[in-house]
């Protein structure tokens, strides 16, 4: 079949991308502990942007200190960071590449606490449900406070003069924390009913549109396939496809440009990103993590002792081999784009041109986001343009990426892709090439 | 002794090439501030800066491994590749706007890679048994491996001076690779870098030789070395090691191989209990040493032993004994003996932050001037509250060495929150080194 569709433009409000490839947001801890950003994320971005990718979605940038993943990502919370972000806005868009900076609140999503808050703020007082990361529940007054900080963080992407902001509302971030009932157990005007739920999100998206206008792209990251259960059978239920579908039914209304549909209220999780539980990858650098939670220990000797670490493994990885690892979201993207008129993109694992452009046409979905097999390979979308339907060295989804870039520097991490160990990590350590360091430590000024 | 009597620190350190303007030099230290593949950064100009600002004569740069896999942690700024030196050469020209001179410290970790990284799986050694603490794995360096090795120190000797650096400073004690060939608690070869005392000093006077042939013999070159392995201060069951008498005579052999000035501390291992000798911090240990689990065959036995009371407490008293009421200035005799046996400067480290203390150190002879860390970290400005006629700052470091076992996970600085008024104030103190930013408005 012909995958052309792939390279039509695609328009999301004042935005025009060039072709229907996102680059879905993933980085390493490339920048420094305070959350000012450096060379290495500028390199790491231009990789895709040089690759062919219509668009990029930033690394998860908290827009608060307190809501961090982990240390080391660029943050916006501040208006000193606009300069960095400037300055990578500028070089992506050389490549004929938008950029679209993703908003992060991670609630009690934090894997690494960083030196000031030793808990997080969330939607509730319960921890973290794998690793125990604890979690204060957000008062009325600091979800203002919240509110307001995505809003100013909004408009300075804006003035940084990047394409749009998505809002990190999937995979267990603060949206997520509020959205689901699995997770929420407020008794105020923010938890209960579906509606109460959905306030928080809602707020959100007014106060950035107060702020940046109407001309200002901006996404909504969403699970649609919730399944807190998949991993924890004990947990409570989370929101079903119809109420997900109703939900973004409600974004809309409120502002939103586009939806983006991924999996899970929880990070990582079996369905997002979907395959393997690489062992003896998680061995070596969930040690780190040790010190961050209450769990942390038991998870840490049930990763390390067999046979626990087999049916770990077996238990983790079930919903890949029922549901398939390419395409994993395109059930819940297809509900979701038949509900709502603005474009919807999909993410989950898509690296073979006929799959992306057979749900394009079949109308799941209007674009894809990618982030392991770009990892895997950058050019993906020239490989697609030179007429390989697949990467002769697709991406195994062995999620070795993953459970690496805590410790070290992002990148694939899959020895099988490359002829040596050698040539995989030169491939590694290349986003630190050129310019590696920029000869002057005067800071660089940036208009 | 009084204030006028602490004069003689700010005298004028004269070396055979080098002149400094004071007796104060800030010791090899910083945190993994720059990036993974040990490319440089901001953060590490900024940091190095807070020091030069301070007044010290002299910057010994943090350890600039001079081949990757010769790293400790990854993060820190390597020497190894020519395109390291203009990273190099812009901060030495910032140091140099303060008067500051400034000395690259050439590394190699050996056996002692506390976090190897992604490049090499094990270290190089003088041997192949595993460092005894964390059990961190190794491979015995053939000949031909030691003589590449030599040749990458005089390559980043040569570097340093490209980038106008004012000398080197050669990495030889505490644990790291020169010490795994000096000591024969760590030394089982038997061949020519192995037996006897000269032929375990070979590799350090090949290095040594090696970088005068290559930068001349106009440029300033310095030593650090264990003076004495103390080895059983924390394995009562470990091997002897190097022996003052020993280190004497090796020190004497590296003066006529061209050594311009020796840097006296002490201990086979790093961190040991004598340096930096001070607190063992429990609970900031469990928060960081368990991103060195992966690392080594004894690391895991480690970290219960460090969470689980009371072994936690008895590690902490054995840890803390060797040191007990004598951290500022613990190396001192051992200096003293290395400087009535050679005839260039010797500078000692360990713990000075009272002013009296280093006046009446050279006073005495015991040393020429002195290097320090932790307490720099925790009073950058010391020598201007010296020169304020304060003989020990009013916030003295504490030896709690938090800011030791926090570098592995977290930006260094001073974690004692008891020198600060709350833990904002010193979080504040901690993130400073990211100031100012790279990019900023015009």
């Amino acid at each position: 079949m012909s995958t052309s569709v792939i390279f039509e433009p695609l328009r999301l409000r004042n935005l025009t991308v060039k072709n229907r490839i996102l680059r879905s947001s993933i980085a390493g801890r490339f920048d420094n502990y305070d959350g000012s950003g450096t060379e290495v994320r500028i390199n790491w971005d231009l990789k895709f942007a040089r690759g062919g990718v219509g668009a990029i979605i930033s690394s998860n940038a908290p827009i608060h200190e307190r809501g961090h993943i982990v240390p080391g990502y660029a943050y916006l919370d501040s208006d000193d960071k606009i300069p960095f972000w400037r300055e990578l806005g500028k070089r992506i868009h050389e490549y004929d590449c938008k950029y679209i900076a993703q908003l992060v609140f991670a609630g009690r999503e934090r894997i690494l606490p960083g030196l000031r808050f030793d808990s997080a703020l969330g939607a509730t007082d319960d921890r973290e449900p794998i690793n125990g990361f604890p979690c204060r529940s957000l008062t009325g007054e600091g979800i203002r406070d919240v509110v307001g900080w995505f809003a100013q963080s909004s408009q300075r992407a804006r003035e940084a003069g990047l394409d749009g902001i998505e809002l990190a509302g999937a995979n267990g971030m603060l949206f997520t924390q509020f959205l689901s009932p699995a997770i929420n157990t407020r008794k105020d005007e923010y938890g209960g009913s579906l509606e109460n739920r959905s306030r928080f999100a809602l707020e959100v998206i007014r106060a950035i549109r107060d702020e940046v206008g109407d001309d200002f792209c901006l996404g909504f990251k969403i699970s649609v396939d919730e399944a807190p259960r998949e991993l924890l059978p004990w947990l409570g239920r989370g929101n079903s496809v119809e109420d997900v579908v109703r939900v973004c039914r409600w974004l809309e209304d409120a502002g939103v440009d586009y939806f983006h549909v991924s999996a899970g209220t929880g990070f990582p999780h079996p369905r997002n990103p979907a395959g393997r539980f690489p062992v003896r990858e998680v061995v070596r650098t969930y040690d780190t993590v040790l010190s961050s939670g209450p769990y942390t220990f038991r998870n840490y000797l049930v990763f390390k002792t067999w046979p626990l670490s087999a049916l770990f493994r077996w238990w983790w990885q079930r919903p890949s081999k029922r549901l398939g690892v390419e395409g994993i979201n395109l059930p819940g993207s297809r509900a979701v784009k038949q509900a709502v008129s603005v474009p919807v993109l999909c993410t989950g694992g898509f690296q073979t041109a006929s799959v992306i452009a057979a749900a394009i046409e079949r109308g799941d979905c209007d674009g894809v986001t990618i982030a392991r097999p770009l990892v895997a390979n950058p050019d993906l979308v020239q490989l697609f343009e030179q007429g390989h339907d697949a990467p002769p060295r697709p991406c195994t989804y062995c999620n070795k990426c993953l459970f690496n870039f805590i410790e070290n520097p992002l990148g694939c991490y899959e020895e099988a892709r490359f002829d040596s160990r050698e040539e995989m990590v030169r491939e590694i350590l290349s986003i630190f090439e050129a310019p590696a360091y920029t000869g002057t430590s005067e800071p660089i000024e940036v208009a | 002794m009084s204030a006028s009597g602490t004069s003689v620190i700010f005298e004028p350190l004269a070396f055979r090439t080098l002149e400094v303007k004071n007796r104060v030099f800030r010791s090899s230290l910083a945190g993994r501030f720059n990036n993974y593949d040990g490319t440089g950064n901001q953060a590490h100009v900024n940091w190095d800066l807070k020091f030069a600002r301070g007044g010290v004569g002299a910057i010994i740069s943090s350890n600039a491994p001079v081949h990757p896999r010769g790293l400790i942690v990854p993060n820190y700024a390597h020497i190894d590749r020519d395109k390291t030196v203009p990273f190099w050469r812009e901060v030495v020209r910032r140091v140099h706007e303060h008067d500051c001179r400034y000395i690259v410290q050439l590394a190699f970790s050996g056996r002692q890679r506390d976090l190897g990284g992604i490049q090499y799986e094990k270290g190089w050694s003088s041997t192949d048994k595993p460092e005894p603490i964390h059990g961190l794995t190794c491979e015995r360096m053939t000949v031909a491996d030691i003589q590449e090795l030599v040749r990458c120190f005089a390559s980043g000797a040569r570097r340093a001076r490209e980038a106008g650096a004012d000398g080197v400073e050669v990495h030889g004690c505490n644990g790291y690779l020169i010490t795994q060939f000096l000591s024969p608690a760590a030394n089982d070869r038997k061949d020519d870098y192995g037996g006897s005392l000269e032929n375990r000093a070979r590799f350090g006077l090949e290095i040594v030789r090696a970088i005068r042939a290559e930068v001349g013999d106009d440029y300033h070159l310095q030593f650090k070395i264990t003076a004495v392995d103390y080895g059983r201060d924390l394995l009562p069951w470990a091997a002897r090691g190097t022996t003052l008498e020993e280190s004497v005579q090796v020190c004497r052999w590296l003066e006529e191989a061209g050594v311009d000035a020796f840097h006296v501390s002490s201990g086979n291992s790093f961190p040991h209990p004598r340096n930096p000798a001070g607190g063992f911090p429990v609970r900031d240990v469990v928060r960081g040493y368990d991103t060195m689990i992966s690392s080594g065959r004894h690391t895991f036995r480690n970290y219960l032993l460090f969470r689980i009371w009371p072994f936690s407490s008895v590690f902490k008293w054995a840890w803390e004994r060797a040191a007990k009421g004598r951290v500022e200035g613990i190396n001192l005799s051992d200096s003293r003996a290395i400087k009535e046996a050679v005839s260039v400067p010797v500078l000692c480290t360990g713990g000075f932050q009272t002013a009296s203390v280093v006046a009446a150190a050279i006073a005495r002879g015991d040393c020429d001037g002195v290097t320090i860390a932790r307490p720099l970290i925790a009073n950058p400005d010391l020598v201007e509250l010296w020169r304020a006629g304060h003989d020990r700052p009013p916030r003295p470091c504490t030896y709690s060495n938090k800011c030791l076992i926090n570098q592995l996970e977290s930006p260094l600085g001073c974690y004692d929150e008891s020198r600060f008024t709350s833990r904002e104030e010193m979080v504040q103190e901690i993130l400073s080194v990211y100031e100012p930013p790279q990019f900023v408005q015009p």
